[in-house]
């Protein structure tokens, strides 16, 4: 099997470089364990929403020009003309979004906090100012027995904001049935259980009961509904008579796993290989160049592609792992930029300090080329979580490097 | 909980260690009127920081008799009285090639001098009786050591004492002993959440506070000769022994490892540390290398096993009062009468000893304390069963349980009753799926366990102490926790539960437990920006 281009990851990055590499005729295969950080999506794609310093960011491109050269964006070459291609492709996979690069709106936390965001899904609530609502009265509406969407932060949260908060509750007999098995209570779960326009009228009709006469601006709803596409949200907002808006869930997302499956399904579609489930596990490199590479599963194969891209995600995804004395990247144990030696280097004391690991990943050049033992890579890349010097929860920029560094590898491919 | 103070009672006990608390148990079975006083929350220090373990005395035998003795009496008794908190699993000496095997010999006589069962056994049947054991051992010697948890065990006393009328309140910190002339009459405490002060008082006041019981004895203008001894340990990700494993020669670091729950427990260093440091106390990377290294002795396969985290407590060792120089420092039970000693009246301490010789420690300064009030009544501490332990819950009802209530039933004992089967079948949704902890019990823990935030909650019901470390459950929790108007008390208290599971995830932070932690991190800082209600200063 020979394809253009390999790439191991199919989370956000992987996905969005494949069907990049696709749209541009290009023959693509994806090694995917399956899972990704899209399962902790927040309902939005953020693109850098505090600066240096720690303070908000309203202008995301001014602020870009000013991080310093460790930071991935500066090895992209016209963050605003990424973000915008990134922002056309999500939309026309099927993933329609409201914002831009040029100012942040924001968006309401599962614990009712405010926090900066680039784009918005569609069905997603959002405010255009951090400390205004663009509602006056709104209805907080959960399902009867479900944790994961605590309305009393968020409704707290709102009235800080100046809302009028009714928290009302509802259930249909499908989802009682799903409550006696207690792990059952998630979201992609109720997801499941809400599955089908039969079960979206009743779940309207349960939810135009709670709001009946109480002149709601808005009716805000747990993020667990439409975990293949936006259909029966959209059914539920066509149903429900007021404005029916979504906020994001503790996880799983269900917008993040509906972003992953319209991203999978259409590269798919378009020719793409997935290898769901599989595991990349080594290569072969010679003269600086990576010729192939093994998975776990074909293990009589070497996968020969022209270009690779390590899209494998940062510690949580399995992109780095560490020992009681170094940091390594796990499928060709490629350079990596880390402190070295464990002690007193890797962590601060408390949780909410910045976390130096959190900036630890490979080493890249200015092309995102990777290296191993000081040599460059010339056929491999490096985009999204696994690459180096951001902190992704302190500077909220996790989607948005994801997206426009696998963007930038691409263009350094077909160059 | 609201407790309603009285102005005046017999005995203030102040502490809620597991001393404080058996304490305020035997003096309100006694028929004083007692008010048990705890700064922050039970079993905070030393208590909740140690193994778990429920010594037989082996491991004193050959060094200190009376220690030993103590240990297998009182190991006897809390099988019986504290059974809900014990899990029977009995332990083994091991002896490594590199260990000195004559030295058995001596540690099996020494046992049975103090009267303790010790049977040498094949060391092919110690890796039959315990697989996990280091399979190179050249001896064995099988003694009734157990696990004990030490959180059950001072609520159940805190309860019992409540039971028989005592008060007692957390969260509240002893400022000032209120003296008149040669007597302490009481004590000012202060509201650790409000700052405000307010006095009580008591024919006798009892000095339980472990190690930082030589800062109350400070308030008294009495000098307690204390060596804050500093242990830290580590605790794996899963149960990997079902024997405690200990090694056979001079007790050393890391010498230990007590299976408890669904974990294992390696421990402890030891290093004399000052007094300042006890309320902050950290484990350095020099004890976990040594943790790691000697606790892959006794079980090899701890040294591809997950680590959990790391804590550490102070063991509140005692110099004899004709050696200052803390020389000749005992691990032994010392009740201090500060009217003979110092010439202070209405004051007494309690301290030494060890979290399981809690019970004799508390019926010792009861004694004392009943004879300076003219109290005749005999302790019966020693056959009267703990909340929780009257019964052993029979099979057939057992059988109707679910997963989360046969967890409950480990941890609450006879006292489940209040936890399965709710009025309403909403409350038995799963809170923490790690550890099987249902809105029931959480309601039961926050309704009659003097539960103020997330970090107590943990203590009562293992919420957040399993595998993720609190990922999923923390948040449920806290909104459960969430009452009223005080969403941001309570979102900042989830906040400090995050920074508190955290610190004991960093000194061990590599590997698996890495990428935990990122994890956590990106849940509840990226997603849920739950920094945001971090409280400047926390409690005031």
């Amino acid at each position: 099997m020979k394809f253009d281009t390999i790439i191991i990851g199919g989370g956000l990055s992987g996905l969005t470089a494949g069907l990049a590499l696709q749209k541009a005729g290009k023959r693509v295969a994806i090694v995917s364990m399956g899972q990704s950080t899209l399962h902790f999506n927040s309902g939005t794609f953020d693109l850098l929403g505090y600066d240096a310093q720690g303070a908000t960011v309203s202008h995301p491109l001014e602020a870009i020009a000013k991080l310093d050269a460790n930071h991935p964006y500066s090895k992209c070459e016209n963050v605003e003309a990424l973000a915008d291609e990134a922002k056309a492709l999500l939309a026309e996979m099927g993933v329609r979004t409201t914002g831009d690069a040029k100012a942040n709106h924001y968006r309401i936390t599962p614990m009712g906090a405010v926090k900066p965001a680039w784009l918005t899904i569609e069905d997603y609530a959002s405010l255009a100012e951090a400390d205004k609502l663009p509602w006056k009265k709104v209805a907080l509406v959960n399902i009867i027995g479900y944790l994961d969407f605590p309305t009393k932060f968020i409704a707290a949260g709102l009235r800080k904001l100046g809302a009028e908060v009714d928290v009302k509750g509802f259930t249909i007999p499908e989802l009682e049935a799903a409550r006696k098995s207690p792990t059952e209570m998630r979201a992609s779960n109720i997801a499941k259980v809400l599955g089908n326009a039969d079960m979206v009228k009743r779940m309207a009709a349960a939810v135009n009961e709670q709001i009946q006469g109480g002149n709601y601006d808005v009716a805000l709803l747990p993020a667990v509904l439409g975990i293949a596409d936006a259909t029966l949200s959209q059914q539920l907002k066509d149903e429900v008579k007021c404005d029916v808006q979504f906020l994001a869930t503790l996880p799983p997302s269900v917008p993040g796993v509906r972003v992953q499956t319209l991203l999978r399904k259409r590269f798919i579609a378009g020719g793409g290989v997935h290898l769901t489930g599989d595991k990349a596990i080594g290569g072969v490199i010679e003269g600086g160049t990576l010729k192939c590479i093994n998975t776990q599963s074909l293990t009589d194969t070497c996968l020969k592609a022209d270009n690779f891209i390590l899209a494998s995600g940062s510690f949580v995804s399995g992109g780095l792992n560490s020992n009681y004395d170094e940091v390594t990247e796990t499928v060709f144990g490629l350079d990596v930029n880390a402190a070295e030696g464990r002690h007193g280097q890797w962590t601060k004391y408390g949780v909410y300090e910045a976390q130096p690991y959190m900036e630890f990943g490979v080493a890249t050049d200015e092309k995102l080329h990777v290296k191993k033992d000081g040599k460059v890579i010339n056929n491999c890349y490096a985009v999204g979580s696994v690459l180096s010097g951001h902190n992704r929860v302190k500077m909220a920029d996790g989607t948005g490097v994801s997206m426009l560094t696998a963007l930038q590898a691409v263009k350094n491919i077909l160059k | 909980m609201d407790v309603k103070l009285k102005n005046k009672y017999d005995v203030i006990v102040i502490g809620g260690g597991i001393t404080g608390a058996g304490t305020a148990r035997d003096c309100a079975m006694r028929g004083l009127s007692v008010l048990l006083i705890e700064r922050f929350d039970f079993a905070q220090g030393a208590t909740g920081r140690n193994h778990g373990l429920l010594h037989s005395g082996a491991r004193y035998a050959v060094t200190d008799q009376e220690s030993a003795t103590e240990c297998i009496q009182e190991n006897m008794i809390l099988r019986k009285i504290a059974s809900h908190c014990v899990d029977e699993t009995d332990g083994l000496f091991i002896t490594l090639p590199e260990d000195d095997l004559a030295y058995q010999a001596t540690f099996v006589e020494s046992c049975q001098r103090a009267g303790i069962r010790a049977d040498i056994i094949d060391p092919q049947e110690a890796k039959i009786l315990e697989p996990a054991v280091n399979p190179s051992l050249i001896g064995a010697v099988r003694i009734p050591d157990a696990s004990i948890d030490p959180f059950r065990l001072t609520v159940a006393n805190v309860v019992d004492a409540r039971i028989h009328g005592a008060d007692v309140i957390t969260y509240h910190e002893v400022t000032e002993l209120i003296i008149d002339q040669t007597r302490v009459v009481g004590v000012k405490m202060r509201d650790q959440y409000t700052g405000e002060i307010r006095e009580v008082y008591a024919d006798l006041t009892i000095n339980a506070a472990g190690i930082w019981g030589m800062l109350v004895a400070k308030m008294a203008g009495i000098t307690v000769n204390m060596f804050p001894a500093k242990g830290a340990l580590l605790i794996f990700g899963h149960r990997v022994n079902n024997m405690v494993i200990n090694r056979c020669r001079k007790p050393a670091n890391a010498d230990i490892l007590v299976p408890d729950d669904n974990v294992c427990v390696i421990g402890t260093t030891s290093d004399r540390v000052p007094i300042e440091t006890c309320d902050d106390m950290r484990v350095t990377d020099e004890e976990v290398e040594v943790l790691l290294t000697e606790g892959a002795q006794l079980a090899p396969a701890l040294a591809t096993t997950r680590i959990l985290r790391a804590y550490a407590g102070v063991r509140p060792l005692v110099a004899s009062d004709h050696d200052p120089s803390g020389r000749s420092i005992s691990r032994g039970i010392v009740t201090l009468d500060h009217a003979t000693r110092d010439g202070l009246e209405g004051f007494v301490t309690i301290t030494g000893g060890k979290m399981m010789t809690y019970r004799l420690m508390a019926e010792m300064v009861t004694d004392l304390v009943c004879k300076k009030l003219g109290v005749n009544k005999a302790c019966e501490t020693a056959t009267t069963p703990l909340p929780g332990s009257e019964s052993k819950q029979s099979e057939e009802e057992l059988r109707t349980y679910s997963f989360a209530d046969k967890a409950a039933e480990g941890r609450h004992g006879t006292y489940t009753k209040e936890i399965v089967k709710p009025a309403d079948e909403l409350d038995e949704a799963l809170v923490c799926e790690c550890e099987g902890v249902s809105v029931a019990e959480v309601n039961y823990a926050v309704n009659s366990q003097h539960v103020n935030n997330m970090i107590d909650l943990r203590r009562r019901t293992r919420m957040g102490m399993g595998t993720c470390q609190g990922q999923l459950c923390s948040c449920r929790a806290a909104g459960l926790l969430c009452q009223g108007n005080h969403a941001d008390k309570a979102a900042a208290d989830l906040a400090d539960f995050i920074d508190e599971r955290w610190k004991g995830m960093k000194p061990v932070a590599w590997g698996a437990t890495l990428n935990e932690a990122q994890l956590i991190t990106m849940v509840y800082e990226d997603l849920c920006g739950v920094n945001q209600f971090v409280k400047e200063g926390g409690m005031k």
